[in-house]
C-alpha cells in the first residue's frame, strides 16, 4: 500500500486545499471514524507529558496545541496502544518516532503540518477495477459514489454509469447512491465488477420531487409526501387523485361516482373561496389543472406538496398546495410488456328509501288534513330504481418499455369503459402514452414526453333526473309498455326517465398534452435545463334533444307540460391551448461539509381558449343526421362563442443548504406577474424558507438504537392565488350584447353593462408555517410524523353577493355578485401519520398505516364588514349559509328548531316577555322555533361542511404469494345541510319513507319530526345532519403466481390476480345519499338561484343531488412479459 | 471547459430576457368606451330600453320587470284575478294571491333585482351619454328616454315597496355601499317621488319630441306627460293631473281606436291610441317578446289532448301554463252588453268546444283548467308573427294608452268639480255603452274595466285608500296597513347589513 493519499497534482494552494478539505470531508462521512482537525501553519516544537494515553489520544492532545494535524483509520493496528510521553520543546519528528517505537505505525508528514499515520506492514499490490452500476431492472446509474473502503479513495460513475478505480486486490469497494441501498463489495483481484443496485425501501432515502427537480427526502424541510403509483392501481377508480383518498395527512379528497368527474382536493383545509380551491397539478413538470386523462397505471409517484415552503417555488399558483405526478420511464435491459386489466360490477349505495304509494297518499292526506286525496293507482314506483342500474366498468392497460445505452423508451396504451350507473350514461376513454429519452451526447439529454387522450362521454341529463326522481310521486307509472307515466300532469314534475331518455348527450374529448426538455451538463454541478411543454384539448358537446309532445304517443295519459315540439341539436366546440416554457440552471456543490444546491430559472406560460356554439331546431331523430346544416331555418337557431386568454410570466430562485448533512436550508424566492390582475397589481413576489435538523446525524446520537431517525424541521413561506378560473379576469368590464329593441318596426341590438368591478383587484396571499417531527424507530418499522401548521389567506378573492341597488347582474339568474378581495382565512390544524410494517418469519409481512388531520377552518376578517350569505335553496330559503368572522367557511345560518309543539296548548304557552303569542297560526306537530328576548325568531350558527378531523388507515398483508390490503377514510366534525329535503316545494312531492314513519300525529308524539305538511319550511336546524362518515373504500386481495412457475413459461415474468372491492362500506349517520359531497355543490331547479359557476366553499356542504355513492368488485390481472 | 459554460449562461440569459416582454401580460381586452365610438353609448341606451322586455334571458324568475313576477304582483294580486293554473303550482304566487307571502318570496325578489338592473342599465347609458361623441341634440333626447324609463321604474317600484334605496350613479365597486350607504337605506316614498320620479318624468316631457315627430317604439313627450299626470294622480295633485291629461288630449297626437278587441291583437300595435308601449318582435330568427307574458298565462288543458291540426306548433297541445285567470268579480263587474268583456275574458265552454278568434279550438271544459282566461295576454301562434319560441312570443305590453288619458281627466274633473262627463263619455261610447253620470265611482268603476287585466288594478284600488274593503269583499285575506306594500326582499336586507327596514307586517 502506498503510504500517502492521493491528493491529485494541485495547481494552487487554494485548489489544493479545497480539494484537501474535500477528500477529508469524504473521509469522515464515509468511514466516521477518522479524526480531522485542521488549522494552523507554521514548524512548532512540542511540549508534552501524559501517563498510559492511547495514542490517538495523543494526537488529540498534540492536536489542542495548535499546530499540527493528524490523518489516520482508527482501525490501524496499535493506534489505541497506550503509551507514556514526556517532552519538552522537542521537534515533531522525535516526538512521533518516540510514539511509535516499538509499534507498527509510521508517519508521513506533510506540508502544512498534516501529518498522515500509516501501518508499517507491507502494502498489498493495487489493481485497476473497472465496472458498471446498474439498477436493479438494468438502468444505467450516473454519479453513484465508488469508494475504496477506509479510505477516501474513490470515484463516480459516469454517464454510462461506468467507473474506473485503482484499489488494493483485498479490498472493498462501497457503493453508494441516493434512494438505493448502500452495498461493500469485496475487489477479490476481479479487475472487472459489474454491480447491480437495489432500491432503497427505506422512506427516508426516497428521492422526491420538488418543484423544478428532486431531493432525497430526508433533505427536505417542507411538508411533502408521497404515494406510490402501485397504491394507487390497485383501484378501479378513473383519476388518480381518487384513489390517494385517506392516503395522505393533511390531504383531503372528495370524490363523487361520477364517470368521468375529476375529484376535489383540499390541502390543509380550505384557504381559497372560489373555485381555485383546487391544488396545482404538475405533471412531469408541465402545469395543469386537470388530471383525467392521465391514466393511473402511467404513474411512478405522486408527490404531493402542501405547506407554503414547498409551493412557494410555484408562486402564484402554490397556495392550494401542489401535487407533482411523474410517469413512468423505460429500463435499462431487455424490452418489458406489461399487461393490467380489471373488469368490475358497480351499483349505488346508501339510496335513500322514499314513501311508497300508500305512505305517501297517507302522508299528503295528512297534510291537507284530508282535503286532498291522492288517487289509488294500484302502482308504487321506486324512481331510482327506474334511472338507475348495476353497471360494467373495465380498464386495460398494456405498456412497452425498455432502453439501451443512449435511449430510453416507454410506449402505453390504455382504455377504460364506465358506464355509470345512470341509464344511458356511458364513459369512454384511451390513452396512449410515450416517454422517451435520448442522450445525444455525454451531458447532453433530450426528453419528450407526449400523451394522447380520446374521452368520450355520454352524459345524461342527471340534476334534473336526480331532482324530479326524489319528487315524484310514487303511485305514477315509471314507463309501461313505451310510454311514459306523466307525472308533470299530476304534480308538474318532469318524468325522470323521459328527463333522461329526451336528451342525448355526447362530449368528445380529444387532449394532446406533451412535454420535451433539454438538460446539459457541461461540468458535474451545472445543469442546464429549458423545457417545453403544451397541452392542447378540443371539446365537441354535441346535444340532441328529441321532439314529443304531452300527448298519448308519449305519456300513457296526455297533457301536462312535459313536451318539446320541436328537436334541438346545439354543438359546441372548444379549443384551449396550454403552453409552458421553463428555463433552469442548477448548480450543485458540495464545499467540505456545506453542501448547497442553487436554482434560478424563469417560466412563461399562455393559456388561450376559444369556444363556440351552435344550435339549431327540427333536425330529424336519425343519429346520422344530426348535423346542424339538417335544422330547419325557419325555427330560431343560434351561434355564438367565446374566448379567453391568460399569460403568466416569473422568475424563480431556491437554495438548498445543508451543513454536515444534518442542519438543513430551504430558501425559495419567485416572482410572478399574471394578466389576471390590473397592470399596478400584476407582480407578486413569493418568499419561503425552511430549516430542519437530522438529529440522529448528530455525535451524541450515534451510540442510542431508538431511533434510525428523528428530523425537526420548520418552514415559513408564502405563495399566492391568481384566480385561474378561465376568462375571469375580473378587472375588465364585459358587455353583455345581443340585447334586443325595437324601433320604427325593426330590431336593434343593444348592450349593457351589466356588472360593477372591482377595479383594485390582487393577489390573495397564503402566509403559513409549520413545525413538524419526522420520525423512523425500532429498526426502521415504525415511521412517523407529526406536524402543525397555520395558514391565512390574505385578500382571499370571492364573488361577493351585492345588494341589487348596486346593479351587478348576475346573467345566469341569482343574486348579483362582484369578483373581490373579501376576506381573510385561516386554516389551523395538527397532522399525525403513523405507519408500522413488520415481518413475522420468513413468509408473513404486514403494515399497518393511520394518519388524522385535524383541522380549524375560521374566517379572520372581512374586508368591507359584511358576511357573505350563499347557498339559496328553493323558494323559501334564499340563503342557509353565512360566511361571518370567527365562523368557519360557509357555516349554516337558519332558524333554531327547539321542539315540536305538541298541543295547541303549547303553542298559546309559547309567548314573548310581553305575554304575544310567538308562532299564533302553528298547530300542534309544527316546530317550535327558537326567539330571542326580544321575541323576534332567531337564526343561529349551525356548523359547517369543514370537518373538524379527517383520517385515513390502511392495513396490508403478505402471506406467501397472497396479499391483501385494506383502505379507509373519514371525516368527524363536518355538517350537511340536507338540501334534497328542505326543496320540497310542493305538497305533491314524494317524502322520504322514514319521513312517513316518523311524522308527528297524534298517536306519535314526535320530539323532532314535523306533522305532515306541503314542504316549503324556513330553513332551519331540522335540515342540518351530521356530516361525520368512515368509508372502507377499498379491499383488495391478490395472489402473485411464484417465481419458481413463472420461470417455466419462460415467458411471463410477474403474474398477479386480484378481487377488488371498491366503496363495500359506509358508516354514517347521514340519511341522504353520500355525506361525501364533492364542490361545488349541485344545485338545481328553475326557482334556485344558482350560485355562480364554480360555486364557492361558501355554499359547499348542500347535499341536492349528489350522485350516489358507486359500489364497485372487480377482478383484475397484472402480467409482466 | 470554461468557455462551455459561458457559452451556456449566455444562452440561458438570452432565454431569460426573452420571456419578460411587458405585452405578453397585457391579454385583456378593454371595453370600448363611449367618447371614442358613439355606437357604445347608443347601444346602451337601446339596452336599456331592452330590459323593459326582459333582463334575465331565464323568464324572469330571478330578473323581472313585466314577466311573470310583474303578472302576479299587478293582475293576480287584484281582485280582477286569480293566481290560476292548479293548486299547487307556484307556491309563490299562491302567496301572493292569498296575501300569505313572506320576505323570501322569489317573485317579490325578482321584481327589486329587475327593476335595480334595469335602473342601473339607463345609469349606465347616462353615463355614456355624458362623454359620447354625439350631437347636443340627440344626446338630450336620449337622455331623456332613459331617464323617463328610470322614472317609470321607480314609480313601479315605490307603488310596490314603498320608499326604495334611489340610486342614481353607477356604484363605484362591490364596497359602494360601505361608502355611500343611500345605496341600502330606505327613504320616504314621498322622496322618491320628489328627488326621482317627478324630476326624471318632467325632464324627460321637457325634452322629447311628439309621437308625430319620433320614430316608433322611442319615448315621446306624450308618454312622459303622461306619466307625470299619473304620477301626479298617486299624489293626488288633482290639479296638475288635469292639466297634463288636458295637454296630451289637446295635443292631438292621440285617438281612441274604433275596436277595443283589436288593442291587445298584433292588429293594434302602436295604434292611435297608444301612448307608452312595450315593443317586442323577432330577433336573431327568433321571438324576442317578454318571456313567459304570454305563455305562462296560455290556456292549460287538464289532462285531455288538444286536437289542432292546422296549428304546427303545438297540434295536440295547450297553450301555455294558464296562470292569471279573471275572477268572478271582475266578470260580475261588466255591464250588460259591454263587448269589453269577451275582449278581455277567454270564456271556456264547459259542455262544448270553444272557439278563439283565430280558429284555435279548446275542447269542452272538462279538458281545461279553468274557465277563464286572459284573451289580453292571448296570441295567435298562427295568425300572427310567431318564430316558435313560445316562451317569447310576441306581445306589445301596453303600459299607457289614451283612453286612460281620458279616465285621468275625468277623475280629476271629479276631483275639482269639472267635467268628467265628456272623457268618461268618450270612453263608453267607443264601446257602445252610454254614460249616464260621472261620479268619482263611476270612473274608478270605468278604469277597473277599461283597463282591466292591465296591471293597474290592485294600484288603483290602494291608491284610492279601498284595498282592504275592496279585496276582503272579494273573499281575500287582505291585511289592511300590511298588504299595501310587498315585503322588502329578506336577501336584499342581509346584503344590506340589516339597514334595509323591512315593511310592517311582514
Amino acid at each position: 500500500m502506498k503510504k500517502s493519499l492521493t491528493i491529485g497534482s494541485p495547481r494552487s494552494y487554494a485548489i489544493k486545499k479545497f480539494l484537501l478539505v474535500m477528500k477529508l470531508s469524504f473521509l469522515l462521512v464515509l468511514l466516521g471514524s477518522l479524526q480531522v482537525s485542521a488549522t494552523v501553519k507554521g514548524q512548532t516544537d512540542i511540549t508534552l507529558k501524559l501517563d498510559n494515553t492511547a495514542i490517538s489520544k495523543v494526537f488529540t492532545n498534540i492536536e489542542k496545541q495548535g499546530v499540527y494535524r493528524f490523518l489516520y483509520n482508527s482501525r490501524l493496528k496499535d493506534i489505541q496502544e497506550q503509551v507514556s510521553i514526556d517532552v519538552s520543546n522537542t521537534g515533531i519528528k522525535e516526538v512521533l518516532n518516540k510514539i511509535f517505537e516499538g509499534k507498527d505505525l509510521t508517519y508521513k508528514l506533510l506540508e502544512n503540518n498534516l501529518i498522515v499515520v500509516l501501518s508499517r506492514l507491507p502494502a498489498l499490490q493495487d489493481i485497476q477495477v473497472t465496472g458498471k452500476i446498474t439498477g436493479a431492472s438494468g438502468e444505467i446509474l450516473s454519479g453513484v459514489s465508488v469508494t475504496l473502503k477506509g479510505t477516501s479513495r474513490g470515484t463516480t460513475t459516469d454517464n454510462n454509469g461506468s467507473f474506473t478505480l485503482t484499489v488494493p486486490e483485498n479490498g472493498t469497494l462501497v457503493v453508494s447512491y441516493i434512494g438505493y441501498v448502500d452495498q461493500e463489495i469485496p475487489v477479490n483481484s476481479q479487475s472487472v465488477l459489474n454491480i447491480k443496485m437495489e432500491q432503497s425501501s427505506k422512506a427516508l432515502d426516497q428521492v422526491v420531487v420538488v418543484g423544478y427537480g428532486s431531493q432525497r427526502k430526508i433533505d427536505v424541510t417542507g411538508a411533502t409526501a408521497t404515494v406510490k403509483g402501485s397504491e394507487l392501481v390497485k383501484q378501479p377508480v378513473l383519476t388518480a387523485t381518487q384513489a390517494m383518498q385517506g392516503k395522505v395527512a393533511g390531504v383531503q379528497i372528495t370524490s363523487s361516482g361520477q364517470p368521468g368527474s375529476q375529484p376535489s382536493v383540499r390541502i390543509r383545509g380550505t384557504g381559497s373561496l372560489i373555485g381555485g380551491a383546487e391544488p396545482l397539478y404538475v405533471v412531469d413538470g408541465i402545469i395543469t389543472s386537470d388530471i383525467t386523462n392521465i391514466n393511473t397505471a402511467d404513474i411512478v409517484n405522486v408527490d404531493i406538496l402542501k405547506d407554503a415552503s414547498s409551493t412557494a417555488i410555484y408562486g402564484a399558483r402554490g397556495s392550494n398546495g401542489v401535487i407533482l405526478i411523474s410517469t413512468k420511464q423505460g429500463a435499462r435491459g431487455k424490452m418489458q410488456i406489461s399487461y393490467s386489466g380489471n373488469v368490475g360490477i358497480q351499483s349505488a349505495t346508501h339510496l335513500v328509501k322514499m314513501a311508497n304509494a300508500k305512505q305517501y297518499a297517507d302522508y299528503v292526506s295528512a297534510a291537507t288534513f284530508g282535503i286532498t286525496t291522492v288517487p289509488v293507482t294500484g302502482v308504487s314506483t321506486n324512481w331510482y330504481d327506474q334511472i338507475l342500474r348495476n353497471a360494467v366498468e373495465q380498464d386495460h392497460s398494456i405498456t412497452v418499455s425498455g432502453a439501451s445505452d443512449n435511449t430510453k423508451y416507454l410506449l402505453s396504451v390504455g382504455y377504460t369503459n364506465d358506464q355509470g350507473i345512470v341509464i344511458n350514461n356511458d364513459f369512454k376513454r384511451l390513452t396512449v402514452r410515450t416517454n422517451d429519452e435520448f442522450k445525444l451526447a455525454n451531458n447532453l439529454r433530450l426528453g419528450i414526453m407526449a400523451s394522447y387522450t380520446n374521452g368520450v362521454n355520454q352524459n345524461v341529463n342527471l340534476g334534473t333526473a336526480y331532482n324530479d326522481a326524489y319528487r315524484a310521486a310514487p303511485i305514477i307509472p315509471g314507463r309501461v309498455n313505451g310510454k311514459y307515466g306523466n307525472t308533470s300532469l299530476y304534480q308538474n314534475v318532469g318524468n325522470p326517465i323521459l328527463d333522461i331518455n329526451n336528451n342525448n348527450y355526447h362530449a368528445t374529448d380529444n387532449r394532446l398534452q406533451g412535454n420535451a426538455f433539454l438538460e446539459y451538463k457541461p461540468v458535474g454541478w451545472l445543469t442546464l435545463r429549458s423545457s417545453i411543454g403544451a397541452d392542447w384539448d378540443n371539446v365537441v358537446d354535441r346535444g340532441y334533444i328529441y321532439q314529443f309532445f304531452a300527448d298519448t304517443a308519449t305519456f300513457i295519459t296526455p297533457g301536462g307540460n312535459q313536451s318539446n315540439p320541436n328537436s334541438t341539436l346545439s354543438f359546441t366546440t372548444a379549443n384551449s391551448l396550454h403552453w409552458v416554457w421553463d428555463n433552469t440552471i442548477t448548480f450543485n456543490k458540495r464545499f467540505g461539509d456545506h453542501n448547497f444546491t442553487l436554482l434560478v430559472g424563469t417560466t412563461s406560460e399562455q393559456i388561450s381558449s376559444t369556444s363556440s356554439y351552435a344550435s339549431v331546431q327540427g333536425v330529424p331523430a336519425d343519429p346520422n343526421l344530426w348535423y346542424l346544416h339538417n335544422g330547419n331555418r325557419a325555427l330560431p337557431f343560434t351561434n355564438d362563442g367565446f374566448g379567453t386568454n391568460q399569460t403568466r410570466n416569473s422568475y424563480i430562485g431556491r437554495l438548498n443548504y445543508s451543513l454536515l448533512d444534518r442542519y438543513l436550508l430551504t430558501a425559495n424566492f419567485r416572482a410572478d406577474a399574471s394578466s389576471n390582475f390590473p397592470a399596478k397589481n400584476r407582480w407578486g413576489y413569493f418568499p419561503s424558507v425552511g430549516v430542519g435538523w437530522v438529529i440522529t446525524k448528530e455525535d451524541f446520537m450515534q451510540s442510542q438504537k431508538i431511533f434510525d431517525l428523528l428530523k425537526l424541521r420548520g418552514s415559513w413561506g408564502q405563495a399566492g392565488n391568481d384566480f385561474t378560473q378561465a376568462g375571469a379576469a375580473g378587472y375588465t368590464l364585459t358587455l353583455l350584447q345581443n340585447l334586443p329593441y325595437y324601433f320604427g318596426g325593426g330590431s336593434s341590438s343593444g348592450s349593457a353593462i351589466s356588472q360593477i368591478i372591482d377595479k383594485d383587484l390582487k393577489w390573495e396571499t397564503t402566509t403559513e408555517y409549520d413545525f413538524a417531527l419526522e420520525f423512523s424507530t425500532l429498526s426502521s418499522r415504525l415511521t412517523g410524523e407529526l406536524s402543525y401548521y397555520s395558514k391565512i389567506v390574505k385578500n382571499a378573492l370571492i364573488n361577493v353577493l351585492v345588494p341589487s341597488t348596486l346593479g351587478s347582474f348576475n346573467p345566469s339568474g341569482g343574486q348579483g355578485y362582484v369578483l373581490t378581495n373579501a376576506a381573510s382565512v385561516q386554516n389551523r390544524g395538527v397532522e399525525i401519520s403513523l405507519n408500522w410494517h413488520d415481518k413475522i418469519k420468513k413468509d408473513f409481512s404486514y403494515s399497518i398505516g393511520g394518519n388524522i388531520t385535524f383541522n380549524q377552518n375560521q374566517v379572520v376578517g372581512l374586508n368591507g364588514g359584511q358576511p357573505y350569505i350563499d347557498g339559496p335553496i328553493g323558494a323559501n330559503q334564499p340563503y342557509v349559509t353565512k360566511t361571518n368572522n370567527g365562523q368557519p367557511i360557509g357555516s349554516f345560518y337558519v332558524q333554531k328548531v327547539i321542539g315540536v309543539f305538541q298541543s295547541l296548548a303549547e303553542v298559546d304557552a309559547y309567548t314573548d316577555k310581553n305575554g304575544r303569542i310567538l308562532q299564533s297560526g302553528a298547530q300542534p306537530g309544527d316546530f317550535k322555533y327558537e326567539y330571542n328576548a326580544n321575541g323576534q325568531l332567531d337564526s343561529v350558527y349551525a356548523g359547517s361542511y369543514q370537518p373538524k378531523a379527517y383520517y385515513g388507515a390502511n392495513i396490508a398483508l403478505n402471506y406467501k404469494s397472497f396479499d391483501l390490503s385494506i383502505g379507509g377514510y373519514g371525516t368527524m366534525g363536518g355538517k350537511i345541510y340536507n338540501g334534497k329535503k328542505a326543496f320540497r316545494q310542493s305538497l305533491l312531492d314524494n317524502i322520504e319513507a322514514s319521513t312517513a314513519t316518523n311524522q308527528w300525529t297524534n298517536a306519535n308524539h314526535s320530539q323532532t319530526e314535523p306533522r305532515a305538511n306541503g314542504g316549503n319550511l324556513p330553513a332551519s336546524t331540522y335540515y342540518i345532519e351530521s356530516g361525520s362518515y368512515f368509508r372502507i373504500n377499498n379491499i383488495n386481495i391478490g395472489y402473485t403466481l411464484p417465481e419458481a412457475i413463472l420461470q417455466k413459461t419462460r415467458v411471463i415474468t410477474r403474474l398477479r390476480v386480484y378481487v377488488a372491492a371498491q366503496n363495500p362500506f359506509t358508516f354514517t349517520k347521514y340519511s341522504g345519499f353520500t355525506p361525501e359531497l364533492q364542490p361545488p355543490t349541485p344545485t338545481s331547479a328553475s326557482l334556485t338561484n344558482a350560485p355562480p359557476s364554480g360555486s364557492s366553499p361558501t355554499s359547499a356542504g348542500i347535499e341536492l343531488n349528489a350522485y350516489p355513492t358507486v359500489r364497485t368488485i372487480s377482478l383484475g390481472v397484472n402480467i409482466g412479459f | 471547459m470554461n468557455k462551455k459554460i459561458i457559452a451556456c449562461c449566455s444562452l440561458v440569459g438570452i432565454l431569460l430576457s426573452l420571456s419578460c416582454q411587458k405585452s405578453f401580460l397585457n391579454v385583456q381586452t378593454t371595453t370600448p368606451t363611449p367618447s371614442n365610438d358613439p355606437s357604445v353609448a347608443n347601444d346602451l341606451v337601446t339596452g336599456a330600453y331592452s330590459s323593459l322586455i326582459f333582463i334575465d334571458a331565464g323568464g324572469g324568475w330571478n330578473y323581472d320587470t313585466h314577466g311573470i313576477s310583474f303578472i302576479a304582483a299587478t293582475n293576480i294580486m287584484s281582485d280582477d284575478a286569480d293566481k290560476g293554473s292548479f293548486a299547487l303550482d307556484q307556491p309563490g304566487i299562491n302567496d301572493l294571491d292569498n296575501f300569505t307571502e313572506t320576505s323570501g318570496n322569489p317573485f317579490v325578489a325578482a321584481l327589486w333585482n329587475g327593476y335595480y338592473a334595469g335602473i342601473a342599465r339607463t345609469n349606465n347609458a347616462l353615463n355614456a351619454l355624458a362623454v359620447a361623441a354625439i350631437d347636443s341634440a340627440t344626446v338630450r333626447r336620449l337622455n331623456a328616454e332613459m331617464r323617463f324609463i328610470r322614472g317609470y321604474y321607480y314609480f313601479n317600484l315605490v307603488r310596490f315597496f314603498g320608499g326604495v334605496p334611489i340610486v342614481l350613479y353607477v356604484p363605484s365597486g362591490p364596497r359602494a355601499a360601505n361608502t355611500d350607504t343611500t345605496l341600502v337605506t330606505r327613504p320616504s316614498a314621498a322622496d322618491v317621488y320628489s328627488k326621482v320620479i317627478i324630476p326624471d318624468l318632467q325632464f324627460a316631457m321637457d325634452n322629447l319630441p311628439l309621437k308625430g315627430q319620433a320614430i316608433k317604439g322611442r319615448i315621446t313627450k306624450g308618454a312622459a306627460e303622461t306619466l307625470l299626470a299619473k304620477v301626479n294622480m298617486y299624489l293626488k295633485n288633482w290639479q296638475q293631473v288635469f292639466d297634463l291629461t288636458k295637454d296630451v288630449i289637446n295635443s292631438g297626437q292621440y285617438s281612441l281606436v274604433s275596436d277595443y278587441s283589436t288593442i291587445w291583437k298584433e292588429v293594434g300595435d302602436n295604434n292611435a291610441e297608444s301612448i307608452f308601449e312595450i315593443q317586442t318582435g323577432q330577433f336573431n330568427n327568433s321571438d324576442a317578446g317578454i318571456p313567459l307574458y304570454s305563455e305562462c298565462q296560455g290556456p292549460r288543458n287538464n289532462g285531455a289532448t288538444w286536437s289542432n291540426p292546422s296549428f304546427p306548433y303545438a297540434p295536440t297541445g295547450d297553450l301555455g301554463w294558464g296562470f292569471c285567470t279573471p275572477s268572478l268579480s271582475l266578470i260580475n263587474a261588466y255591464e250588460a252588453n259591454d263587448p269589453r268583456k269577451i275582449a278581455t275574458i277567454i270564456f271556456v265552454n264547459h259542455d262544448s268546444s270553444t272557439t278563439l278568434w283565430d280558429g284555435f279550438v279548446i275542447p269542452p271544459g272538462s279538458g281545461v283548467q279553468s274557465p277563464y282566461y286572459n284573451y289580453k295576454a292571448y296570441h295567435s301562434e298562427k295568425l300572427e308573427s310567431f318564430f316558435n319560441n313560445r316562451d317569447r312570443q310576441i306581445k306589445n305590453v301596453h303600459i299607457l294608452r289614451y283612453a286612460e288619458v281620458l279616465l285621468m281627466n275625468a277623475e280629476a274633473a271629479t276631483q275639482l268639480g269639472g267635467d268628467a262627463m265628456t272623457p268618461l263619455s268618450q270612453v263608453r261610447a267607443r264601446v257602445g255603452l252610454t254614460t249616464a253620470s260621472a261620479t268619482q265611482m263611476d270612473v274608478w268603476n270605468e278604469r277597473r274595466i277599461e283597463l282591466a287585466m292591465e296591471h293597474d288594478r290592485f294600484f288603483d284600488i290602494v291608491r284610492q285608500g279601498r284595498a282592504a274593503q275592496v279585496m276582503q269583499a272579494a273573499g281575500k285575506n287582505f291585511k289592511a296597513g300590511i298588504n299595501e306594500l310587498l315585503p322588502i326582499p329578506g336577501t336584499q336586507i342581509a346584503l344590506s347589513g340589516g339597514r334595509l327596514v323591512q315593511n310592517p307586517g311582514y
